[in-house]
């Protein structure tokens, strides 16, 4: 009688072990979604086809939104549902490339904590915040399915944070947050049948926000060489420079084909997939240590990048220091005929 | 009224004091009614007699209860009416066909790495023509089912 005991006591120890963990999930959440959510808008513009409406989230206590491009990137008369009201919100940054649209609400306001994708892998639970169509703020958990560089063959232009949460229409431009409610990335689009999605990473838009910040201007770098497949590896790099294009910052700085790329910048270089985030965190006219080897010899060149052919010039809609809605500029008074 | 006062009529009412009706006068009272209302009825024509005889018979039947049925039949066979009145087809116009104005492509100057691609629907209407339901119809919820925009090849 005593044995049949045991295992009935294991089942059930067991299965209380699984509620508690449960809960224990249910209970971050909804800490995560409760401290968070105050920070998450709804955004509301008009572009030339309909109205549109997705989702954004302050990241600074002056009424800074970051949102996808495909809600603020190219729509007119943006508003933002925040604290009851409904509130005029301007394009300060747009950017195509990176797939971020920086929107400005004169208002103070709560913010998100900015994370580190970086630290992120594998299996790591996030949660994503978003307004799904006409409902209001809605939590959605999920994990990191993968950290991708292409998507159906084609290349992003940085490393996209592939998650498992389950995104409907309106969420574009949701903060999807740690389960230390620090922003990770941003909802950008989903896969088939909304299983998934795709978010970008923080770092990309931070690095967009920053160029603003500091040039008044969104500068993608670039310096002008092409990567292939090296047969025969080294250093651990099987990244080989294979062209250097003319009139580019890479024709004068002392690259030639045949190196292997070792490292650009902070970012080591294994493989030319490799390039696409070190190349996206180029800014232009900053100069970028690069090293290769060239024969059994490591050589380092800094090269000061230009700006990238396909970033758009001008990206920038307003100036960092301007804080008021109708920029204004002060002319010479017209002389007055007698 | 001028030649009779009040001496006039006060002799007269003495005088009727004193008129009886004959003895079997209250026997027969109900017979003669009788014959005389058959004789008043033999008078009337066929239709009217009939006409009365059906009135009768309806004022038998409760005809309260009944005019609310009337009048419920009458609404029906109107309703009827009008709805068949409406949704006979009008005039059929001529339709006039308006070529669909192809929609602009969003890159004017052909590919290149910063065009954004995207499965985005277009809409090939006017836009003075949408913003005239704009009101009626819902916004456009964003979450897009492509990336804003990739990169074609290893450059850096």
């Amino acid at each position: 009688m005593r044995w049949l005991l045991i295992p009935i006591f294991a089942v059930a120890l067991s299965a209380r072990a699984e509620d508690q963990s449960a809960s224990t999930i249910s209970r971050e959440v909804k800490d995560i979604f409760d401290h968070c959510k105050k920070a998450v808008v709804k955004i509301h513009g008009d572009d030339e086809h309909s109205e549109l409406s997705g989702t954004g989230f302050f990241i600074d206590p002056t009424g800074t939104i970051y949102t996808a491009y495909s809600v603020g990137g190219e729509g007119n008369n943006f508003s933002v549902e925040f604290d009851g009201k409904r509130l005029p919100a301007r394009q300060q940054v747009t950017d195509v490339r990176s797939g971020v649209a920086i929107l400005k609400v004169d208002t103070a306001s709560p913010a998100l904590p900015i994370g580190k994708s970086e630290n992120m892998e594998v299996t790591t639970p996030v949660v994503a915040i978003g307004y799904p169509l006409d409902l209001p703020e809605t939590p959605s958990l999920g994990l990191v399915g993968g950290f991708d560089r292409k998507y159906l063959g084609y290349y992003f232009h940085t490393t996209h944070l592939r998650v498992n949460v389950a995104t409907q229409r309106g969420e574009a431009g949701a903060p999807l947050l740690n389960l230390r409610g620090e922003v990770v990335g941003i909802v950008a689009f989903t896969l088939e049948n909304n299983s998934s999605c795709y978010a970008l990473p923080i770092e990309a838009a931070e690095k967009i926000r920053s160029d603003f910040l500091r040039f008044g201007e969104v500068r993608h770098g670039w310096i002008g060489a092409k990567l292939m497949q090296a047969l025969e590896g080294k250093g651990g790099s099987y990244a080989e420079v294979t062209e250097i294009l003319d009139s580019t910052p890479a024709s004068n700085s002392g690259l030639q084909p045949g190196d292997i790329l070792l490292r650009v910048g902070n970012r080591e270089i294994h493989q030319p997939d490799d390039i696409i985030d070190a190349s996206f965190f180029l800014t232009a006219g900053e100069a970028v240590p690069i090293t290769v080897i060239r024969g059994d010899e490591k050589l380092t060149f800094d090269v000061k990048a230009d700006f990238h052919p396909a970033s758009q010039r001008p990206p920038v809609i307003a100036q960092p220091s301007m804080n008021q809605a109708l920029p204004l500029r002060l002319q010479k008074a017209p002389e007055r005929t007698p | 009224m001028d030649e009779f006062d009040d001496n006039e009529i006060g002799r007269l009412l003495r005088l009727k004091k004193y008129e009886q009706p004959p003895p079997d006068y209250f026997e027969n009272f109900l017979h003669e009614f009788h014959r005389r209302q058959r004789d008043e009825l033999l008078r009337q024509p066929l239709w009217k007699i009939a006409f009365g005889r059906a009135q009768d018979f309806m004022m038998s039947l409760n005809v309260a209860s009944l005019a609310s049925y009337r009048v419920t039949a009458v609404l029906l066979c109107a309703a009827v009416i009008s709805l068949k009145i409406y949704q006979t087809p009008p005039t059929p116009n001529v339709a006039r066909l308006t070529p669909i104005v192809p929609a602009q492509s969003v890159t004017d100057g052909g590919w290149s790495l910063a065009s954004p691609v995207s499965t985005r629907i277009t809409v090939t209407q006017p836009r003075s023509h949408l913003s005239t339901h704009r009101t009626a119809t819902p916004p456009r919820y964003v979450l897009d089912s492509m990336p804003v925009s990739y990169e074609s090849s290893l450059r850096f």
